[in-house]
């Protein structure tokens, strides 16, 4: 962004807001091709009240108007339930931008570990905290939440990761074993059917919440929200892939499933095991997926990021992951 | 002549180079892309170890498999096309209350076999240790 653009954009934040602060911009944090991050100052005009930090996410143009739209929405609607999510200051749609209130507090992976390696207790408020706060956004009202796909049927979902597959410029048959294996275990239908679908954060992960020495402050990232079946949530926060190498923490590196189950039924949500294993095969076969498609917008171009380059030598971890959870002559995953 | 350092040699200052002068003085989006590098440096010194007889043992398994002969990329795109095909053969379950583990083909069987055996390899070149 250039600094005339970068001027530009603050004028514009600050007449969103109310008594059109002075924006300055104190950072910049390009999350992915997808949107782009603003810490913002913002002081008042008349100097009574000390600054307030902010942080502006601007989606790319390549992101639909429509999805800030519901994001929007879906971030206003998860503070009346209850779940910790940042104050929304301002949307616009047509540039793309929420502007919310600053939430102190860690979310790069390795410092959040670090903290909870120097306070083992913190690991297990988290878990418990992220319990919580799924079942809050599993129990939102969905009906205002107009415009979000449905995938909770899992054969929707086996027929999407069919066709991303299909689109893969390079042959990856462990995907194709991991296609054959949700398609012989489908898991039971949810008690209520289909009208029991939710609201699904999607990527609720170490990496995308916020935590402090007290626990969970904010839950972030909500541009893959969907409807669709609670223990895809719980399976995908619970995959190795965000442990970063703490394995003896089932829940990314930090706690214990237990914990998370535990306070995920007291707060009112509904533990289903079949489901739970079904979900954690079918984001390992997604992410292994998303990882490839990413390794094909370098190849083709799209982008010269080393950091995509380097998904490519990834993919093997997740198809490992894929492997053995599908391992049929292995035991079958433990119950708790 | 001999050029020396060889690649493999090279790579790994590369790598040190990398972890110990650059990472450390680094910020933001350069330190984690230096650190990204550092790792792809060690990537590479271990493939150009591993990496004939990593393709090599794969591509004489899934020949074995295929009963044919061809390159590794070909038969990989054979075995993708033939487990494509083989699943959309097998009848779909219907109202998701059975459950049929017992029905994975022979294929399947041994191609579960053949890649955990390769994607093992390919670890020992992106991430040993990863199947610990």
């Amino acid at each position: 962004m250039t600094r005339s653009e970068r001027d530009k954009l603050t004028t514009s934040i600050s007449r969103l807001l109310p008594d059109q602060p002075e924006v300055r911009v104190t950072g910049v944090a390009s999350l992915g091709a997808q949107r782009q991050t603003l810490f913002l100052e913002l002081s008042p005009r008349n100097r009574k009240t000390s600054p307030q930090r902010a942080v502006a996410q601007i989606a790319s143009e390549i992101v639909q108007a429509g999805s800030v739209q519901i994001e929007g929405a879906i971030l206003q609607a998860a503070t009346i339930a209850g779940v910790p999510v940042p104050k929304v200051l301002a949307v616009d749609y047509a540039m793309r931008v929420i502007v919310s209130q600053h939430v102190d507090g860690e979310t790069i992976p390795r410092k959040i570990l670090r903290l909870v390696k120097a306070n083992p207790e913190l690991g297990s408020r988290l878990a418990s905290d992220v319990g919580q706060a799924f079942a809050a956004i599993h129990g939102m009202p969905i009906g205002t939440l107009g415009g979000l796909e449905d995938y909770g049927d899992p054969q929707r979902y086996i027929a999407e990761l069919e066709a991303l597959t299909d689109d893969l410029s390079t042959p990856h048959p462990i995907f194709r074993l991991g296609l054959s294996w949700l398609k012989r275990h489908l898991p039971d239908p949810r008690p209520g059917g289909a009208s029991e679908s939710c609201l699904v954060h999607g990527d609720l992960r170490i990496g995308n919440f916020i935590a402090s020495a007290e626990g969970l402050t904010a839950v972030l990232d909500w541009e893959l929200a969907h409807l669709g079946d609670p223990m895809e949530d719980l399976a995908w926060i619970c995959l190795r892939t965000w442990r970063f190498g703490h394995d003896d923490h089932e829940v990314g590196g930090f706690g214990n499933r237990r914990e998370l189950r535990a306070a995920y039924e007291k707060a009112g949500g509904l533990w289903r095991q079949d489901a739970f294993d079904w979900w954690t095969v079918a984001r390992t076969l997604w992410w292994g997926n998303g990882l490839a498609r990413q390794v094909q917008v370098f190849l083709t171009g799209g982008s010269n990021s080393i950091v995509l380059a380097a998904s490519g030598r990834r993919v093997a971890e997740l198809e490992y992951d894929l492997l053995t959870l599908i391992d049929e002559k292995g035991d079958p995953p433990s119950p708790l | 002549m001999i050029d020396r350092p060889n690649a493999s040699q090279l790579l790994q200052a590369m790598a040190e180079t990398l972890s110990e002068h650059v990472v450390p003085s680094a910020q933001g989006s350069a330190k984690h892309a230096a650190r990204v590098v550092a790792n792809l440096c060690r990537i590479l010194e271990r493939e150009l170890a591993l990496g004939p007889e990593t393709a090599e043992a794969a591509q004489q398994d899934l020949a074995e498999l295929m009963s044919r002969d061809g390159t590794l990329g070909d038969l990989l795109a054979d075995l993708d096309e033939r487990l494509r095909t083989e699943q959309a053969l097998q009848p779909s379950q219907e109202g998701g209350s059975q459950k049929t583990p017992e029905g994975i083909t022979p294929c399947e069987s041994r191609a579960h076999e053949i890649l955990l055996a390769d994607v093992r390899r390919r670890l020992a070149i992106n991430k040993p240790g990863y199947d610990a």
